[in-house]
């Protein structure tokens, strides 16, 4: 008998609640055949975020179950050079030994692991303990570096607290204005944009963004503004949205007054960025500056949403802090029907940068260099606290050392595909192809996978218990529908054995419930506290929104009394814009902008195997302004070559007017010679340590046929 | 290095706040030691933005750009009030109003310019050439000249205290000149209310930024807030009155052709001079401003240099050296001056710190680019922009002129470009053309070959894909589910012809849900499409 099971999509988050419905007895599975039909039906749940909708990644995602090219056993690369299936004990055994010479050789942080923001609660949480405890390295960060970083560090900077919508989605319903900044909603997590209807209504939906996306879209028609600076100049809009908001006295004095402290010097921070002086950097006229910085203080429920299109810069934590600070002098954080919010993007893009993968930090958001906290988690891991390594270094810095004198040796990776997602992608295979060892657990053989010595195959979203927390910071269920294909394993019985074979005396449990037992004891007294949260109060369907301690009722919304800081004040911090941040295009050059397109998810792994969505978006293009196209010679189809200093990409020129002529848009689901970043750059924030994905200089050629230059 | 660079700075202008700014770190470092002499007694504040606090738009606050407490804190003396009064080269010292005399290695001068007195009969102003000022320092060095009683520059917060009263009072306000300054206070005291008449010599305003058609454009667009603008007239004299408390004060001014203008406060906005005077007392070479190299560097003493407004820069040549009128000019604009104050700070660090000269070239600067703050009329302009859409110029073969005129509706545009490059363009009323144009010349970006596409930006409803088919069949109707409406189309003809259908069928609606009706009107199309006998195979 088929049992649906309520539980929520694979990707993004914003986590729309679906049901599975088996189609086949779960218990009888075949994962040889080709043609095997999805074993699952999906069919959209109703709940707050999605409301019963799905876009085409939610509806197809059940055909990645069985697919043909899903890993069904272990893979180890022989002395031919190729992966060969092979045992889970052999595998298992061969990881182990390698981890331990190579530690016993050259010390624990000469073994990394590499996490990501699409892992489950339990498995995140397990696996920073898994690092820290059972291999002892320092060396642990994760794909949510090249994704929430810098908005994470704005947010602890100025609030004293990340939780990416500090109020429930829904709240945004009762919006008159929202202000989207660099974010494409309408393509990367579609039913969103149901919760943006009345801003549209009211006139009030404004999108900042170069290109003209099917987000910027929805304010057609009087139903907002679309604002499109050119690429990298957010953070001048966003000062100068500030300078008129502070000149024109449209601050709410009172609540700076306060509830902030720091306004003195972002005043005199943003004296010097009058409109007229931002029209020349940005390209948005000084009319239209006046006219949105007046709509955001025109009272009403107003909302200011930061992504990754203002994020993604080496100055993306000063960029986020701006928006912030505009917020902060609207009195909109902690305000009923208004707020400041930044729309995290994977999966589990919030629970995953909340319990210890990354390099500086211990469950519950604690920091790894807090005696209070190490003591902490020790107690709960039966620990002596000086066991637990000290910080580690983000994710663009423990890749720049792979192989390198001193690196890291073996690295092992969850959850994500390196040579796609990473900045300069060339240097990262290099890196890779430097190691002793690359272990990674995929349920495909990602372009990352085939590059490594070990290719563990693991359990998909429908075949696993656990939770993720949402977009909102609401913990969620994720349920299994049927059972896994014989030949796969979970991440967590594979940390928990790899950990036995490493000696390892602390508990792994396997079971997700119990780790997650030891997730809420470890997160205690933490900022995002789970303490009072169990699978019971989850199944019953009541919502959990950290910080939700013991005996509380969780905390749909933040800050209306108080912020995190000890003295209860958000932090108003000056910044400003660094002049040689980043290269500017020359001659015949211009600006790249990467993103993501509606049919795919992150690196493409998954979704690239959908015959669905790869047949609507099958390869990587070039998205250029017609008059740019016209100048280099270029017409609509025609294979390109961007180029520079980094790398080289091949893909198709497309022609739209719905980017500005010194940008060229080149979405980064694909691998090989179309991924796109090959092309971007590894300087990183100095704050956050993101990655500069959005403003690299690229020169662009066309190809007379692929591969021939004209 | 064994002892800290001693840096005088006079001047705290926003310029001379930049340069403190960024020359912090290495004076907390203790590698340099700081004195900045203030002159005016307030921490340094945004002179771009004089004519708003003149029309009580913004407060002084909200201008304040120097951070005097970070600069103490970081080990920097700041003397408020403090002027400079001269400069002995020889002992390398430079003596205060205070009295104070203070030692350099490096001095700094970031002295600004003063608002220009026109020859006006019944207005004293005074020279300031070498042998007056030998005469008279005290009375000229480091101070402006007094105006009669109803008569004002618009320069520093006093003058603007004088305007804003005018202003409130709703009184009749005369702006002598009609340059960018004197046309952003004339539209902002209108717009607050104020009685605002604009008296010129040029044929049209803003004569040194604008061609013919952008002058007219923008006159008839200032006529239209209700500015008297009155043209062709060279201000002769200003004769008083007696007020009601019996002091002389302002009554009205004489053109050399007869006009008599009378008004309540007169502002003369007829441009800036540097203040040139400590520098030239100190036998530095000084032009229209204090002469230095590109590096900054007076031509006279290399421990001396020049930022900002007070600073001419000319390339030093040995033809140049005997001559006695220098090419180029200050800016007088604030952009240049920032960057030469943060390439100044970056490279004396340098030096302080014995780094590695790993600083870029001095900044070369390029045409400013010109804008009328103004919140109802929109004009920016740059480069050189005489030359005409007919011109055969053999000495520019590449040059290139495209112009736009709607002199009806206020608007006007023309670019010039040398080889596809923008070298120059005048836009008027056409602010987010104006926008894109600004940008394109900062970045020497090259213009699409269909000039047309800049003026689109201005249309009543810019709309890029206005002209696209909301029902051509690869128009996307389900952003949700990627469903076009050729797929609905198509869904429709199979037999879906219910939304609910077609959402089962196609995904179509199944999202968001916000194309529900969209795709309730494709079907309705569809269905109409069905009974009637198709004129396209």
């Amino acid at each position: 008998m088929s049992v649906p099971s309520p539980t929520h999509c694979p990707y993004c988050a914003l986590q729309c609640a679906m049901t599975l419905t088996p189609t086949v007895r779960p218990d009888v599975v075949d994962a040889a055949s080709d043609a095997a039909p999805a074993p699952v039906t999906v069919a959209g749940r109703d709940f707050p975020t999605n409301r019963g909708g799905l876009c085409k990644k939610g509806w197809t995602s059940a055909e990645l179950l069985r697919a043909p090219s899903r890993l069904g056993a272990p893979l180890v690369r022989g002395a031919d050079g190729a992966l060969h299936e092979t045992g889970w004990d052999e595998a298992l055994d061969l990881v182990a030994a390698s981890v331990r010479r190579i530690s016993a050789e050259s010390g624990a942080d000469a073994v990394g692991v590499f996490g990501g923001g699409g892992l489950t609660n339990e498995k995140a949480y397990l696996l920073g303990k898994f690092a820290r405890l059972a291999i002892g390295t320092s060396r642990i960060d994760y794909n949510g570096r090249y994704c929430m970083s810098s908005a994470a560090a704005a947010g602890n900077r100025a609030f004293g607290v990340d939780r990416g919508l500090p109020f429930p989605l829904e709240d945004l319903d009762g919006a008159s204005t929202i202000l989207l900044l660099g974010t494409n909603v309408a393509e990367t997590m579609p039913p969103f944009i149901g919760h943006l209807a009345g801003a549209q209504a009211a006139g009030g939906l404004i999108v900042v963004d170069p290109r003209r996306t099917a987000t910027a879209r929805l304010t057609e028609e009087g139903r907002g503004l679309h604002v499109q600076p050119a690429p990298g100049t957010d953070l001048a809009l966003l000062l100068g949205l500030i300078h008129i908001v502070i000149a024109e006295r449209l601050v709410d004095a009172d609540y700076v007054a306060t509830r902030t402290v720091g306004f003195e010097a972002v005043r005199r921070s943003v004296a010097s960025w009058w409109p007229e002086r931002v029209q020349s950097v940005t390209g948005v006229a000084a009319l239209t500056l006046r006219r949105l910085a007046r709509r955001l203080a025109g009272g009403g429920n107003t909302y200011i949403l930061t992504g990754r299109g203002v994020e993604q810069h080496v100055d993306g934590t000063d960029t986020a802090t701006a928006a912030i600070n505009l917020a902060l002098l609207l009195g909109l954080p902690g305000r009923q029907g208004s707020g400041y919010g930044t729309l995290t993007g994977q999966g589990n893009g919030q629970g995953g940068r909340e319990h210890g993968q990354k390099c500086d930090q211990l469950p519950g958001y604690r920091k790894i260099v807090d005696p209070e906290a190490r003591a902490h988690v020790a107690r709960v891991w039966g620990v002596h606290p000086d066991t637990i390594p000290g910080p580690g270094v983000p994710a663009v810095e423990l890749l720049q050392s792979l192989g390198r004198p001193g690196g890291v040796r073996a690295l092992l990776v969850h959850g994500s595909n390196l040579v796609v997602s990473s900045p300069n992608v060339a240097a990262v295979r290099e890196g890779l192809a430097a190691l002793d060892l690359l272990v990674v657990c995929d349920f495909f053989l990602s372009e990352t996978a085939a590059l490594a010595d070990v290719v563990l195959p693991i359990t998909q979203w429908a075949e696993e218990e656990g939770t993720m927390t949402s977009l909102e910071g609401r913990v969620i269920r994720r349920r299994r529908a049927i059972a896994p294909p014989a030949g796969v394993r979970d991440e967590l019985w594979i940390l928990a054995e790899l950990a036995r074979r490493l000696g390892c005396v602390a508990t792994f449990d396997t079971d997700p419930e119990l780790v997650f037992e030891e997730l809420r004891l470890a997160s205690e007294g933490g900022i995002a506290d789970y303490s009072g949260i169990d699978y019971q109060l989850l199944d019953s369907g009541a919502p959990a929104y950290w910080p939700y301690p013991r005996g509380s009722a969780g905390t749909p919304r933040l800050f209306a009394d108080r912020f995190a800081h000890p003295d209860g004040l958000a932090r108003l911090v000056a910044v400003s814009v660094r002049e040689f941040a980043r290269p500017k295009p020359g001659d015949g050059e211009v600006t790249l902008v990467t993103g993501r397109l509606l049919e795919h998810y992150q690196s493409g792994a998954q979704t690239r195997r959908v015959p669905e969505l790869l047949d609507a978006q099958p390869a990587a293009f070039a998205s250029m302004h017609p008059a740019t196209a016209e100048r280099l010679g270029i017409a609509d189809g025609d294979p390109v070559e961007l180029t520079n200093p980094r790398g080289t990409v091949h893909c198709v020129a497309r022609l739209s007017p719905d980017i500005r002529p010194d940008a060229v848009f080149v979405p980064f689901h694909y691998g090989d010679e179309q991924a796109a970043n090959l092309l971007t750059s590894d300087a990183v924030d100095p704050i956050s340590a993101m990655p500069e994905f959005k403003t690299n200089v690229v020169r662009i050629t066309r190809l007379v046929e692929a591969g021939v230059p004209a | 290095m064994s002892s800290t660079l001693k840096i005088v700075l006079v001047g705290y202008g926003p310029v001379g706040a930049r340069f403190v700014e960024e020359l912090l770190p290495a004076v907390r470092a203790g590698a340099i030691s700081l004195t900045v002499l203030a002159g005016e007694d307030i921490e340094a504040y945004n002179r771009v933005l004089v004519a708003e606090y003149a029309v009580g738009n913004t407060d002084l606050d909200a201008m304040l750009v120097g951070d005097r407490h970070a600069a103490e804190q970081a080990g920097a003396r700041v003397l408020l009030g403090v002027a400079a009064t001269a400069i002995d080269r020889d002992t390398r010292t430079v003596t205060l109003s205070t009295g104070e005399e203070l030692e350099y290695d490096r001095l700094v001068l970031a002295t600004g310019s003063r608002a220009n007195v026109p020859t006006l009969e019944g207005v004293e102003r005074h020279r300031r050439d070498l042998s007056s000022l030998e005469k008279y320092a005290a009375q000229l060095v480091a101070r402006d000249d007094a105006l009669p009683d109803g008569i004002t520059a618009l320069r520093d917060l006093a003058d603007a205290e004088r305007v804003l009263q005018a202003v409130r009072e709703r009184r009749r306000i005369i702006v002598l000149g009609a340059g960018v300054l004197g046309l952003e206070l004339a539209l902002a005291a209108a717009h607050a209310g104020a009685q605002v008449c604009v008296v010129h010599h040029g044929p049209h305003p803003m004569p040194r930024n604008l061609d013919r058609g952008g002058g007219q454009v923008l006159r008839a667009a200032l006529r239209r807030t209700g500015i008297t603008v009155i043209a062709h007239s060279r201000a002769e004299a200003v004769a008083f009155r007696t007020d009601d408390e019996g002091r002389r004060r302002f009554d009205m001014l004489v053109t050399a052709d007869g006009k008599q203008l009378r008004g309540d406060l007169l502002v003369l906005s007829c441009g800036v001079s540097p203040r040139n005077e400590l520098a030239t007392l100190a036998g530095l070479r000084t032009a229209v401003g204090i002469v230095v190299h590109p590096s900054l560097q007076s031509w006279s003493d290399p421990n001396v240099y020049a930022i900002g407004d007070c600073a001419q820069v000319v390339e030093r040549t040995d033809e140049l050296v005997g001559q006695r009128v220098l090419p180029g000019a200050p800016s007088g604009l604030i952009g240049p001056g920032w960057r030469q104050a943060a390439w100044l700070a970056e490279s004396l660090a340098a030096e302080a710190t014995a780094r590695a000269a790993s600083t870029p070239a001095p900044p070369v600067e390029r045409d400013s680019i010109v804008m009328l703050k103004a919140e109802h009329i929109d004009v920016v302009a740059v480069g050189e922009i005489s030359a005409d859409p007919w011109d055969d110029d053999a000495l520019h073969p590449k040059r290139r002129v495209s112009q736009w005129a709607d002199p009806e509706h206020l608007r006007y545009v023309k670019m010039v470009t040398e080889d596809g490059v923008l070298t120059g363009f005048v836009s008027v009323g056409m602010p987010r053309t104006a926008a894109e144009l600004t940008l394109l010349f900062e970045r020497r970006g090259e213009l699409p070959a269909d000039r047309s596409l800049l003026l689109r930006f201005d249309g009543p409803d810019y709309d890029p894909a206005a002209d696209a088919d909301a029902f051509a069949p690869a128009t996307t109707v389900c952003w949700c589910n990627g469903v076009t409406v050729g797929r609905i189309e198509e869904s429709a003809a199979c037999g879906n012809t219910t939304v609910e259908c077609v959402g089962r069928d196609t995904r179509a609606g199944t999202g968001c849900g916000g194309c529900k009706g969209r795709i309730a009107e494709v079907l309705a199309r569809a269905a109409e499409a069905d009974g009637t006998p198709s004129l396209t195979p």
